[in-house]
């Protein structure tokens, strides 16, 4: 084994069809997007050299700007709701006292195996103005409150980014469970010996071991949301107007309804760098030493 | 020795899985800037003798509902009769503002038939992925068979045909439930203020003055249409040549009143997010008093309310106007049919069926449909006598004085864009006209000075 390690050539040959294929599918589209995205390009000719003047529009496009701030909700709502819910219920299915725990295992991440257009319908109808869940439960109980929840400039993005919370909890709550369920139960018995509650046992010593797992999943929370599209493209279609809007979708628009796929790849390649950026500030905010006891 | 010859199968192996793994090209070189000529007048097809040899040709055409459905089939069927040896592949459209063709279009991939709206038209022909059917055309005399109405439906802007139109000029119009207006004691409305009026009794009543389908966002755009026709017969068209800006008064107004409309509580709850399926059910189900759609609603609308349902001349500016503008109509028809790609194998045969199914296909819909409003001349008995509502329209048309257009027909894509996103904000309440008016003349000014 350790002379197969030595061996670069061996590992070359033996990483090189994964290389190739991550090569072909992400990383040759990605070098593409970038060069498409300084052309005046309609998507099927070749398209007019105009170097970085589809950025410079960008930034004065008032789209843009609300899909950057739509995405950043996205992301925020996806980060708190996922990861703070997820953080909740594992913790609450991983306690041996709680009845029902295998259960509620299954039941928590059925949502993830949803399709998305199942998902967003079902949402459709809890979110209707006229006949919703929500508002005929505030009626029911007595409250005047009633929101537009999808037509409402100030909602329409919350509205949209809960469901996508709610579908993918699930998924958070899977990983997180699987930590908590790999830390030593000693650590635990120290801490109940030093007359340490459940809480006070998840603050000092749970959430700090899962430092690494958190980072997982901050990433992968921040990203989705960066990434959203197709959320609002079945529930909203970004609308109301331009309401709810995110980067993708201003691509998908910039593409397919005004034939500018130069300025798309130009809103992509913001998109990516958006991506990476969130990704090493992440990685940088998490990096610390290993925590052991 | 036994140790490098195994390394080297190794090694040929694992080549043989990259290479093996890594999509090849397939030849088609998306990047159409080519010599080759699509002019269906050079070249030389692999045409084979289309009476004996079974020709198989794909298709990409609307197969929805019973309005795309049944004259499909009935096309079809035709078909199988006059060309017995063309058999068709249909690939059903997206309703997906032409992602799923254009994408086909970028690889190389067109059906050798397409539905074609003028959108796709104005992207293909710079980029030689539509024929120029000019020829065609002429060979089966084409021109002779269309309504004299209907020919620019026929012919885009630079004079050529690129596509076989079935639809003519077809119009917006708006339902009302007749019962609903007598009960409540409700005039059919011919101004804006009596039309203000019915919004405001309908609603103190419960009932929804109109049901919209804004989720689409073509009937927010025809709202608005409906207002600026009012003082401006050309509307949206006029803004969409560049010859308008929304800043003249007739646009002005027209969004102004729209954002009153709204306050008063014109549409339903969420109508942003109301679907076709949703809208029309309040409608037919007496929870709404009108209904906004083009006149091939008139069939379904029938189906369901009978007499109870008609359609009303758009309210006018003020009283003093309804009769001078009440056949300025909003709606319209453009270039558009069945298209064929320029790389079809069978090109002159896929022409020609084309030809064939865009002449079946309006031939249903006048004969079966109760719908006169088609592209071509049609020389058969009509079998569903047309409803009432038709029947009106069918009186009215040679008296129309002006059509504009639907959104999916306006020709500059970033224009129909942006007006098909600001029309549907102005519904909901929290937009102002004032920023309407701003917003949408940045973007027409935008257009104008990359021309």
């Amino acid at each position: 084994m350790y002379k197969y390690l030595r061996n670069k050539v061996a590992i070359l040959i033996f990483t090189l069809p994964a290389l190739i294929v991550f090569s072909v599918i992400v990383f040759y589209p990605i070098i593409q997007t970038f060069y498409k995205s300084m052309f005046d390009w309609n998507g099927l000719g070749k398209g007019t050299f105009i170097f970085l003047d589809n950025y410079k529009r960008l930034l004065k496009d008032s789209i843009f700007h609300i899909s950057i701030r739509n995405g950043l909700i996205f992301a925020a709502v996806l980060a708190v709701l996922q990861i703070g819910i997820g953080t909740f219920l594992a913790f609450a299915v991983s306690d041996i006292a709680l009845k029902g725990r295998n259960f509620l295992r299954i039941t928590y991440f059925i949502p993830v195996v949803l399709s998305i257009t199942v998902v967003c319908q079902l949402w459709l109808s809890i979110y209707n103005e006229e006949f919703g869940l929500i508002n005929k439960l505030m009626e029911q109980l007595g409250f005047l409150y009633r929101q537009n929840w999808l037509s409402s400039e100030k909602s329409a993005i919350y509205a949209v980014a809960v469901v996508n919370a709610w579908q993918y909890m699930g998924y958070h709550f899977a990983l997180i469970l699987a930590a908590v369920k790999s830390l030593p139960e000693q650590y635990f018995e120290a801490a109940r010996i030093d007359g340490a509650g459940k809480i006070k046992a998840h603050i000092s010593i749970t959430i700090p071991l899962l430092y690494e797992t958190y980072k997982f999943c901050l990433i992968l929370a921040v990203t989705g949301g960066l990434n959203a599209f197709a959320n609002m493209y079945i529930m909203t279609n970004g609308g109301p107007g331009d309401v709810t809007y995110t980067l993708t979708f201003l691509m998908y628009r910039s593409a397919f309804r005004v034939n500018e796929f130069g300025y798309g790849c130009a809103a992509a390649a913001v998109l990516v760098i958006e991506c990476l950026l969130a990704t090493i500030i992440i990685n940088k905010s998490f990096r610390r030493k290993q925590i052991t006891y | 020795m036994k140790k490098y010859f195994t390394k080297a199968i190794i090694m040929v192996l694992v080549f043989i899985l990259a290479f093996s793994m890594v999509a090849c090209g397939n030849g088609k070189n998306a990047d159409i800037n080519k010599e080759e000529n699509i002019s269906a007048t050079q070249g030389k097809n692999n045409e084979e003798k289309e009476e004996s040899k079974p020709i198989k040709l794909r298709i990409y055409a609307q197969y929805a509902d019973d309005d795309t459905k049944v004259p499909y089939d009935y096309a079809l069927e035709a078909l199988k009769k006059e060309m017995p040896n063309v058999e068709l592949e249909l690939d059903v459209q997206a309703q997906d503002d032409g992602q799923k063709i254009k994408t086909y279009a970028a690889t190389g991939n067109l059906p050798d038939i397409f539905q074609a709206n003028l959108d796709i038209i104005n992207t293909f022909r710079t980029s030689n992925n539509i024929l120029v059917l000019d020829e065609y055309v002429e060979k089966f005399g084409f021109e002779e068979k269309m309504h004299p109405s209907a020919m620019n439906t026929l012919y885009t802007d630079d004079g050529h045909c690129y596509a076989f139109p079935y639809a003519g000029n077809e119009l917006v119009l708006l339902y009302y439930n007749k019962e609903i207006f007598e009960q409540n004691g409700v005039e059919v409305p011919k101004s804006y203020d009596q039309l203000l009026q019915a919004v405001k009794i309908f609603n103190s009543k419960g009932i929804i003055p109109l049901a919209l389908f804004a989720k689409e966002k073509w009937p927010c755009v025809a709202l608005f249409d409906i207002f600026a026709t009012r003082m401006e017969p050309q509307g949206i068209k006029k803004l969409d040549s560049g010859e308008g800006r929304v800043s003249e008064e007739s646009y002005t107004i027209a969004a102004q009143r729209i954002v009153e409309l709204v306050k008063a509580g014109l549409l339903p709850k969420g109508a942003t997010n109301l679907n076709y399926d949703q809208a029309a059910a309040l409608f037919r189900q007496g929870k709404a008093a009108m209904f906004l759609n083009g006149q091939w609603e008139i069939e379904a609308s029938t189906e369901v309310l009978g007499d109870k349902v008609d359609w009303m001349y758009y309210p006018a500016y003020d009283l003093s106007t309804y009769e001078s503008t009440k056949y300025a109509f909003s709606g319209g028809g453009g270039p558009s049919g069945y298209a064929v790609s320029p790389r079809a194998k069978y090109k002159d045969v896929a022409a020609e069926v084309a030809a064939f199914l865009s002449l079946k296909y309006a031939e249903c819909k006048y004969t079966m449909r109760g719908n006169p409003i088609i592209a071509t001349k049609v020389d058969a008995p009509i079998v569903k006598p047309y409803p009432p509502m038709m029947e009106k329209l069918s009186q009215d048309i040679p008296k129309i004085t002006s059509t504009t257009a639907f959104a999916w027909g306006l020709a500059n894509a970033k224009f129909k864009a942006a007006i098909e996103d600001h029309t549907q904000k102005l519904l909901t309440g929290f937009y102002s006209a004032e920023d309407f008016v701003k917003d949408m003349d940045k973007v027409l000014n935008e257009i104008a000075s990359s021309n």
